[in-house]
């Protein structure tokens, strides 16, 4: 991919993925997305290798999107994986998960996340935490250049 | 010549009667002397004597005295005889009350064991059903998330081609998903109840019902009531539990109380026995007595989902909670005259 990712969005069910894409292009910032189905394939595109290997690592996304419960790697291992890399772990990380259970946010934050946020049921609320997210990350927050 | 032989034998023979007239002198104070020593020894056999007499008396006395003893002793026997044989009897029956101790305590054995095998089964299925329950409220939400979300994107996105069938439709399913929401919600949050561990700390029940109320209030619709708050007695409670009870009882009162002109809330405490009594009261539509035993099951309601919307739950958390902090819940009401619920915290003087 020549052009830069912006936001990576690692979510295994669909359904969650188009209203939170619907969501960020409401606000302008599905431009430059990228939706990934797995944990595998994420840490492929973070680090830059199997068929991500063209891109430069230092090209990291200004955003990971990332669902806890996905098939195989889990996004716990995910998170901490690019948490516990140099390279990576300036990258910020906002869980979005349906778990509202006390020991995986206490997990997520011994990893290092940045943000966890429960995915809530009702769509407008949904919607607006999405946008909410987006553009705190993507323009409030101040990154490192 | 012969007078001279004469003399001699006279003068021998008087020197032999001298002799002897001494010697008899001599044996009569030897006699004398023991007359006296018999006097003396007969003075003393009287006295051993009267002292015999005065022992023997003693003696006599004493026999009559053994003798009393004796038959005291033979009645003491006889009564110990009876004593013997009554204690023969009542070990008799404390052997066979042993016996029976012995079954009932082999009884009671067998009967814990089988307590705690089943009490064991008990807290197995239990946190099967804990967990069912979360599991299965947790894995809804997300289809119900994706209808949820499907059909208000549908209804953006086809809004404006004007047809009022198929927007009544779409709308009957988001009202639908949003009820399920809302069910999953409350169960996860009641399943969630038996897991915590509560926390116990002071509470100024005032301020906290005080803020709560203007919160709940200003959340559902901004109404004004004649509100009574207290004064409310401090309790002793794990908070955000607390907390729930009072929302739940609260949400209860303005809800059941929307369709009432003049709304009336009195929320009171009382000190009673070592517990605190917190109630709330309202004038709203109130229920019949004879179904007030199901108020508190879960799911369980006692109006229509049209005339008043509600998943059946919130009693049941109250319930769950303040049984957990060792109290009571009741509630007393009459059909269109209100409701008040009661429940009880210990004092924190106990």
């Amino acid at each position: 991919m020549t052009q830069e990712i912006e936001i990576l969005l690692v979510e295994d069910n669909a359904s969650d993925a188009e209203m939170t894409i619907r969501a960020l292009r409401k606000n302008n910032l599905a431009n430059r997305l990228l939706h990934l189905k797995d944990g595998v394939q994420a840490l492929d595109f973070v680090f830059a290798r199997g068929i991500y290997s063209e891109r430069g690592i230092e090209n990291a996304p200004n955003l990971i999107l990332l669902d806890l419960k996905m098939p195989m790697i889990d996004g716990k291992e995910v998170l901490g994986k690019i948490k516990a890399d140099e390279r990576t772990k300036k990258i910020p990380i906002v869980v979005l998960t349906s778990s509202r259970e006390d020991p995986d946010i206490k997990e997520c934050y011994a990893l290092g996340v940045n943000a966890y946020v429960v995915k809530p049921v009702e769509f407008d609320a949904f919607q607006h935490a999405i946008s909410e997210l987006g553009l705190f990350w993507m323009i409030v927050n101040e990154r490192v250049q | 010549m012969e007078l001279r032989i004469a003399n001699q034998q006279l003068e021998l023979q008087n020197e032999e009667l001298e002799l002897r007239a001494q010697e008899l002198l001599a044996a009569n104070k030897e006699l004398a002397f023991l007359i006296v020593q018999r006097k003396e020894s007969t003075a003393e056999l009287a006295i051993a004597n009267k002292e015999l007499v005065f022992q023997s008396a003693e003696k006599e006395k004493r026999a009559v005295e053994l003798g009393l003893a004796n038959q005291e002793l033979i009645l003491q026997n006889e009564e110990k005889g009876r004593r013997a044989g009554e204690l023969i009897i009542a070990n008799k029956e404390l052997v066979f009350q042993n016996a029976e101790k012995e079954q009932r305590a082999a009884e009671l054995v067998s009967a814990n064991e089988s307590l705690a095998s089943r009490t064991a089964e008990l807290v197995t299925v239990n946190s099967e059903l804990e967990s069912f329950s979360y599991s299965v409220s947790h894995d809804m939400r997300a289809p119900l998330r994706a209808i949820h979300g499907y059909a208000r994107m549908f209804k953006e996105d086809y809004q404006s081609n004007g047809d009022q069938t198929g927007m009544r439709l779409i709308n009957n399913i988001i009202s639908n998903a949003d009820k399920m929401g809302r069910l999953i919600d409350e169960l996860l949050s009641f399943s969630r109840l038996s897991r915590k561990e509560l926390v116990r700390v002071d509470i100024r029940m005032q301020q906290l019902v005080e803020k709560l109320f203007q919160e709940l209030n200003h959340e559902h619709g901004d109404r004004t009531f004649d509100l009574r708050i207290g004064p409310l007695s401090p309790g002793c409670g794990d908070i955000a539990s607390i907390k729930q009870v009072w929302t739940n009882l609260i949400l209860n009162a303005i809800k059941y109380t929307r369709k009432t002109v003049d709304v009336i809330i009195q929320i009171k405490s009382e000190v009673r026995a070592g517990e605190i009594i917190y109630s709330i009261q309202d004038n709203g539509v109130g229920f019949d007595m004879l179904y007030a035993h199901k108020l508190f099951g879960v799911f369980q309601r006692l109006h229509s989902d049209e005339q008043f919307e509600g998943t059946g739950v919130g009693l049941a958390i109250v319930h769950r909670i303040i049984s957990k902090h060792g109290g009571r819940v009741w509630a007393e009401g009459q059909p269109d005259k209100g409701a008040t619920f009661f429940f009880t915290l210990l004092s924190n003087a106990t």
